[in-house]
């Protein structure tokens, strides 16, 4: 091999390297995330198997399209509410909260306004005040009817028969960041709501002021975490809360104190992020509880020992 | 002999070198000449019948948010070295909450500001106390680098108010993007250059 022809040789090798240099320049690029921008939440959706104290025992799919809402009536039947109406009444509109009375009268909150269809007799509406009702949660008593708004940030208390409500506005007040606030009324007359900024159940007098409260902001199972947990609840018939949450999806039930009880779902038991699971519970201690995601209300029993 | 041949590849290397900057150059600053476009001079606007002075065809990426599956890709894939995509932030749809998901770790020890209970690896997000318990988050668009996990935490426990989207100030709208090429959910897509954003919750954003 002559010189001109090593001196060449060396010329290409060396335009390859710097040419292979620049490509390798310009298209270089990371190629994984390190391992502080993985995220997971496996660890949370993990529950020990001894803290689940309840199964699954049924589901019904009634026939009111999408699932919004439901309530169990005195006499222990299902009332379920979605985008048709409610079981009974057909093609009413969409449904957002339901509760039922002692004598079988439905009260349903249709997004801005109540329909109320009693046992006998034509439906009553009754208007919500404000321009942003969005009404979340109702719940009725011998003496009232308590309808939470998550849009205006209250809870609006009206007569028996309907009438101009008095507004509820909490103590200090109710953080609703988003379309999530329930409550229920307790076995004392008293009104139970969930503060969902704050992670917190709190009592009202029915005057509006402040008994009692209790919260607890984790991600743990002890707790409620994100924005607006717990999303919905139940009293239990001694007191305890049946809670629903989105996020980490979860039912579980807490004592008054607001200590962990036990699990009644687990979040493999549901779809991911999966919303809005409305939560009923009857006078034999079974827990309904609404899954948007199968469009089904399921029933969960206490596991016999 | 020696001393010929050594002369030779000293030139040779020195020429090579230049030729290859100067190549690079000149491939770097083709595309960039070519495809950079961020809408702002107005000639691709419906009432405009002037033609894109970069020869554009008028469309810019742009990144879906209801198809975002916030997989990574954003900072991984673009040609810059740090990424077009920033995370954005809707005010009008934020809970303010004060445990966030997108701002907060899921093990933090406490609600504080610490380094240490903050998600963003790059500490891009701020905090500012508005009143109790509200708190008000901010974007840092020098730090962030577009990776979508605060965006995962707020979907997953929030309203969905961070976001991913493409910074038309920084994207130099590559005509094959190397991002959404590599976007598995097919949430890049073209849109057209006078309207080069897909906001949520209005135009109250970050």
């Amino acid at each position: 091999m002559t010189s001109i022809q090593k001196n060449w040789i060396w010329f290409l090798a060396i335009l390859l390297l710097i040419v292979g240099s620049g490509i390798y320049l310009v298209n270089s690029r990371r190629t994984e995330l390190g391992k502080s921008f993985s995220y997971s939440m496996e660890e949370y959706r993990k529950v020990d198997p001894a803290l689940i104290k309840y199964e699954e025992v049924d589901s019904v799919s009634p026939d009111v399209g999408k699932l919004s809402a439901l309530a169990i009536t005195p006499d222990g039947q299902l009332i379920v509410g979605g985008e048709k109406g409610i079981t009974g009444f057909p093609g009413v509109g969409t449904v957002s909260c339901l509760a039922v009375d002692e004598e079988g009268a439905i009260f349903a909150g249709m997004n801005d306004h109540v329909e109320v269809f009693p046992k006998v007799g034509k439906k009553i509406i009754w208007p919500v005040p404000g321009p942003k009702a969005y009404l979340t949660s109702i719940a009725v008593d011998d003496e009232f009817v308590f309808v939470a708004d998550a849009g205006s940030r209250c809870i609006w208390r009206y007569g028996r028969d309907g009438g101009e409500p008095l507004k509820l506005e909490g103590d200090p007040m109710f953080y609703v960041p988003s379309p999530y606030f329930d409550l229920d009324i307790g076995t004392d007359g008293s009104l139970w709501v969930v503060n969902p900024g704050p992670h917190a159940l709190e009592n009202y007098r029915v005057d509006g002021s402040l008994i009692s409260s209790w919260k607890n902001a984790s991600y743990s199972i002890e707790g409620f975490s994100g924005c607006c947990n717990p999303s919905h609840f139940a009293l239990m018939p001694d007191g305890a809360f049946v809670t629903a949450e989105k996020g980490l999806v979860r039912v579980k039930i807490h004592n008054l104190d607001g200590s962990l009880r036990c699990v009644v779902a687990a979040p493999d038991q549901f779809d991911d992020r999966v919303t809005g699971l409305d939560v009923a519970v009857d006078d034999a201690g079974r827990i309904y509880v609404l899954d948007p995601s199968r469009n089904q209300v399921r029933v969960f029993e206490e596991k016999k020992q | 002999m020696s001393g010929k041949r050594r002369d030779f590849l000293k030139n040779i290397v020195r020429g090579g070198a230049l030729a290859g900057i100067a190549g690079i150059c000149a491939a770097l600053g083709m595309r960039k000449n070519k495809y950079q476009c961020n809408g702002q001079c107005g000639d691709c606007k419906p009432d405009s019948s002037a033609e894109c002075p970069m020869g554009g065809d008028g469309y810019v990426w742009q990144i879906d948010p209801e198809k975002c599956t916030q997989c990574g890709r954003c900072a991984t894939h673009c040609v810059l070295a740090i990424s077009a995509v920033k995370c954005v932030h809707s005010y009008s749809m934020c809970g303010y909450c004060d445990l966030c998901g997108g701002y907060q770790r899921s093990d933090a020890k406490g609600r504080t500001t610490g380094a240490e209970n903050q998600l963003c690896p790059t500490a891009a997000i701020r905090r500012k106390f508005i009143e109790d318990p509200y708190y008000q988050y901010t974007i840092d668009e020098d730090l962030c680098v577009g990776c979508g996990l605060c965006v995962k935490g707020c979907e997953m426990f929030g309203n969905g108010s961070l976001y991913l989207q493409v910074k038309h100030d920084l994207c130099v709208n590559c005509n094959e993007c190397a991002i959404a090429a590599a976007c598995p959910s097919g949430a890049f897509r073209r849109v057209p250059a006078s309207d080069p954003y897909l906001l949520k919750g209005g135009s109250a954003n970050a």
